[in-house]
């Protein structure tokens, strides 16, 4: 049986143009070879599903607004098991409910991307505001340990870029991919140039080949990334949420179940040069860090030229791949430095300033910046706070 | 630069934004556009801002206001935080009863009544965009009605140019 009859890949979008963040992270899946959509209209993500529905057509994709977001994940989980690349899209709300179908992806390991767009939360929240308090959520929203992999844009190009680079990651290492944006990068429009952006992907999910007999639809190969057999190639498998050895049967024999799940975070590790990704500015001599992400880190951009041009040792360590967190990079850039305070600034009570007290652990000073009023933190806060972690 | 188009929610803001970022962005600037808006079909505080430079900003969104637009009293005080006193406030002379007061210059226009005249409160943002376009000069008035034409209803043409060159001369006659 052959592949799946799908369109031809549109042209790669070039030249300037104005361009939604939530309208970016659509085309960017499309251009990656998404062509399968399923969700529930939400804000402030509401466009992402908006641009599928209009655009997925047009290359002989699939677009299906579902009863609800639990439904969403599930359908996404079987095109993507049916072998066609598969996105969803929501936010806080949405987000919970899909934790538990997520867990199943990441146990299943079914490649999958799922954008969430952070607005006021708990609960219902603040619909139209931005936050940035989903940051834990997206690593340990589902139960259980897993392997997921959380990319954190922090403009409308990266939102495009990130998305398909969400799209690779999750085909290639089959592990469910967030997009993690705040409302703001979500619904900010940019001028941005996407010829200069994108080359074309050529993303290809390792699918199953050679002999059927004995086939292991989770054998321990040297990548840790086991082929995926695709229905109707004549493999016959097994899937379940249930833990499972290679022959993917549920097992509860301790030894097997603990290479099995241990290989699935293992395989994060063994990749990792291929995950992480970060941005640096003015890092080389920083006596302060700031460390942020999404709009906090657009603000902190501005912040670090205004304190350099007053004179101030300040940097920028931005992380685009959020989970795994990119530990050594930071730990080196604070050693290069010989940087004395780190300051996170983020729209939250306090999460990522978590992760970046364990990384650094007493390398370096570490403070962290909230705020939760449905407001974003401004160049001029962050700029405050600086100066007087720096007194 | 950094404008605001802000009001009630309904009142065309975020179209109005769009179509200028739209005119800006062929004319060769880097534009950043964010939207505010409260969870209400319709009403509440609405608001579109831009911030205009020739690469990406920094920080996309606005901080420190050199025109302000207010289309409705539900924004009339909102924004006063974030005016100068180089900064230009045209505000609409209906819907707008407390204008902001400060050391910045404030203009209070009838694009309501004027919108209403030609047939439709419905095009007073293209009554204002125009009175803006005269006042500040950032781009030429035929390049962003061939904005206008594209991006709206083709059965409104007639309508929003009747309301942006209503608008026009509107600000030409106030000194800028």
């Amino acid at each position: 049986m052959t592949a799946p009859s799908l369109a031809a890949a549109p042209a790669a979008l070039t030249g300037r143009r104005n361009l939604e963040g939530n309208e970016a992270c659509a085309l960017g899946a499309i251009r990656a070879g998404c062509r399968f959509f399923a969700g529930y209209p939400i804000t402030p993500s509401s466009e992402v599903a908006e641009t599928m529905a209009r655009e997925l057509p047009k290359v002989g994709g699939t677009f299906i607004q579902m009863e609800d977001e639990i439904a969403s994940m599930g359908a996404v989980i079987g095109a993507s098991m049916g072998g066609v690349t598969a996105m969803t899209a929501t936010s806080g709300p949405g987000f919970s409910l899909k934790q538990e179908n997520l867990g199943y992806a990441c146990g299943a390991e079914i490649p999958c991307v799922i954008v969430n767009v952070m607005r006021g939360g708990p609960s219902t929240g603040m619909p139209t505001r931005p936050a940035q308090g989903d940051i834990l959520q997206a690593r340990w929203g589902t139960h259980g340990d897993h392997a997921v992999i959380v990319l954190a844009p922090a403009s409308v190009g990266e939102a495009y870029s990130e998305t398909i680079r969400a799209v690779e990651l999750s085909e290639t290492l089959r592990v469910p991919v967030v997009v993690l944006l705040d409302e703001v990068i979500g619904h900010l429009t940019e001028t941005v140039d996407l010829g200069a952006v994108a080359e074309a992907p050529g993303i290809a999910r390792p699918f199953a080949t050679g002999p059927r007999e004995g086939f292991l639809p989770y054998a321990e190969t040297a990548d840790l990334v086991p082929p995926m057999p695709r229905p109707g190639d004549g493999y016959r498998s097994h899937c379940t949420g249930l833990t499972h050895g290679p022959d993917g049967f549920p097992t509860q024999n301790p030894a097997v179940a603990a290479a099995a799940l241990t290989r699935t975070t293992d395989k994060l590790v063994l990749h990792r040069a291929r995950i992480e990704s970060w941005r640096e500015q003015a890092t080389e001599d920083a006596d302060l860090l700031i460390v942020a992400i999404g709009i906090s880190a657009r603000a902190a951009r501005q912040a670090v030229k205004d304190l350099r041009a007053e004179g101030l040792k300040v940097g920028l360590f931005r992380p685009v791949t959020l989970w795994p967190f990119p530990e050594t990079p930071l730990r080196e850039a604070v050693a290069a430095a010989g940087t004395r305070k780190v300051l996170v600034p983020e729209m939250n009570q306090g999460q990522l300033v978590l992760e970046v007290e364990r990384v650094l652990a007493g390398r370096a000073e570490v403070t962290g910046l909230s705020r939760i009023d449905g407001e974003t933190l401004t160049p001029d806060e962050i700029a405050g706070a600086a100066r007087e972690a720096l007194k | 630069m950094e404008i605001r188009f802000s009001g009630s929610g309904g009142q065309g803001l975020l179209l109005s934004a769009r179509i200028l970022a739209a005119a800006l962005t062929e004319a060769g600037l880097t534009v950043a556009q964010s939207n505010a808006y409260e969870p209400v079909s319709r009403g509440g505080l609405s608001r579109s801002d831009l911030v205009i430079g020739e690469a990406e900003a920094d920080y996309p969104l606005a901080q420190r206001l050199d025109v302000l637009l207010i289309l409705d009293e539900a924004a009339a005080t909102v924004s006063t935080g974030l005016l100068t006193p180089a900064s230009l406030v045209l505000c609409d002379a209906e819907r707008v009863t407390t204008p902001p007061q400060g050391p910045f210059r404030t203009l209070c226009l009838p694009f309501t009544e004027t919108a209403r005249t030609l047939g439709t409160p419905r095009v007073t943002n293209i009554v204002a965009l125009g009175a803006l376009t005269a006042q500040t000069s950032i781009c030429p008035p035929e390049a962003l009605m061939a904005v206008i034409v594209a991006q709206t209803p083709a059965r409104f043409e007639r309508l929003n140019r009747e309301a942006f060159a209503a608008g026009l001369a509107m600000g030409e006659t106030e000194p800028a």
